[in-house]
């Protein structure tokens, strides 16, 4: 009798161990937190030219309803290698990934950047208008 | 029995006493050489460059009861340009901080790639310098040195020196670029032209420089491929002159050879090989003091660094630095 309450003890002692230390943080396919926040949208937009200098001629006007981005740009700017970066609300992440130089010569046809929420819920896709300051 | 091993012990605990006590080489005390000795140090810093200097501070030094010094000599694997010289001044630097030089021998004579001065001060210690003119031969070579001193004893020491890679790249510094009158630059011949001579040189014309103070933008100092209209308001290009360029606007890349400033920033032949600017523009306006452009011509023979030394809007003019690179 003594012989078994040992072992359930033992077997008791070891599930416990076993499962103790296991804590839930879901992290996504970028292995990044996804946090109850709802919040999504742009809160800064920033230009660079090649030479890592800021290409744009007054603050960029975020519109959070019409979820555009309007940036004028100096005159001369090559506008194939540029390099944006977006300030996002706490949590939220950006698709797709900005990794180094984006070409923006297709005035026509403006790039689309899309604002996930922290948890990974709402998306919100943001249009980047960039217009040339004229002589 | 018992009271036998106690013995054994404490004469073992002796003995290993006795062998580490008395070991007191703290390893700071030098006991100095009774000879004639020598050291080198390099003075200069970043790439060494066709037509400037590589300098040394050779010392040597002998114990007064052996001798004195006689001669001091150099030799390079290749031969120094003209301007090569061993310094017949033995330095100190005094409460100011300047560097005050005592001469100690007769002016330094070169024959072939040997540098020599001899002694005609009683003199146990000096210092020299040698600055070694990289001459045009060492080109994407290497050279090293052969310091030796000789001792009225007899005795010589040598010292040697290098390896040291002599770059590929050109260099000139200070050409003065203006509006209209000296605005054509060609990096074949890393010279200025002015429209009379550019017409002339019109299939080695690869920028022109230009300011324009445009109402609602910023243009001002500008450098602009020739194939570029666009960006050549109220240019009249002399005829021929029509080829294009890749330039890529820098900022802050000071390099020391080029901006002589504080800092320490060098561009060196790998800076050349493995720069890539395909997918530059040919023009880049707006270009301020201490920024800089990279540069490949149409005929990808050649890569350029130009470096804006200094503007001025009121003449509208500009001083530019370049560093050159042939590619093969």
């Amino acid at each position: 009798m003594l012989k078994n309450i040992r072992l359930i003890g033992a077997v008791f002692l070891t599930a416990i161990a076993m499962i103790a230390c296991k804590e839930d943080f879901p992290v996504d396919e970028d292995g990044l937190l996804i946090t109850s926040r709802t919040q999504c949208y742009v809160s800064n937009f920033e230009l660079l030219g090649s030479d890592f200098q800021t290409v744009r001629t007054k603050n960029a006007v975020v519109d959070t309803v019409a979820l555009t981005v309007d940036v004028e740009v100096f005159y001369g700017t090559d506008l194939k290698s540029l390099r944006p970066q977006f300030s996002l609300v706490t949590d939220a992440k950006l698709e797709p990934k900005i990794t180094g130089k984006v070409d923006f010569s297709d005035l026509e046809n403006p790039k689309k950047y899309t604002v996930i929420s922290g948890n990974r819920q709402v998306k919100k896709t943001y249009t980047v208008k960039i217009t040339v300051q004229k002589p | 029995m018992k009271h036998s091993y106690l013995f054994g012990l404490i004469m073992m605990l002796s003995v290993t006493f006795v062998m580490t006590a008395c070991d007191d080489d703290d390893g700071l005390t030098v006991t100095p050489k009774n000879e004639l000795q020598n050291d080198v140090i390099k003075r200069t810093l970043g790439p060494n460059m066709v037509g400037l200097n590589i300098e040394f501070a050779y010392a040597m030094a002998i114990p007064k009861s052996l001798g004195k010094l006689v001669s001091a000599q150099v030799e390079a694997s290749i031969g120094g340009a003209e301007g090569t010289y061993l310094d017949n001044k033995s330095y100190y630097t005094n409460g100011s901080g300047q560097d005050v030089g005592i001469e100690v021998g007769s002016a330094s004579v070169t024959s072939g790639a040997k540098t020599t001065v001899t002694f005609t001060k009683d003199t146990i210690a000096a210092t020299l310098r040698y600055f070694y003119r990289i001459p045009n031969a060492a080109r994407g070579q290497e050279v090293t040195f052969k310091f030796s001193a000789n001792a009225s004893n007899g005795q010589t020491v040598t010292y040697s020196m290098g390896p040291y890679k002599i770059a590929q790249m050109d260099m000139v510094l200070d050409l003065d670029v203006k509006d209209s009158t000296a605005a054509y630059i060609s990096i074949a011949d890393m010279a200025v032209y002015g429209s009379a001579d550019a017409a002339a040189k019109a299939d080695k014309i690869d920028l022109v420089y230009l300011y324009r103070s445009i109402p609602n933008i910023t243009f001002n100092h500008a450098l602009v491929a020739p194939s570029n209209k666009e960006y050549l308001p109220g240019v009249k290009l002399p005829a021929g002159v029509n080829r294009s360029a890749k330039i890529n606007k820098v900022w802050a890349l000071r390099d020391q050879q080029l901006a002589r400033l504080q800092f320490g920033v060098f561009i060196d032949d790998p800076d050349f090989q493995q720069l890539s600017i395909t997918d530059a523009p040919d023009f880049a306006i707006n270009m301020r003091a201490e920024a800089g452009a990279w540069v490949e011509t149409a005929d990808g023979k050649y890569r350029a660094y130009i470096y804006m030394n200094s503007i001025n809007n009121t003449t509208k003019s500009a001083k530019i630095s370049i560093k050159r690179y042939t590619l093969k």
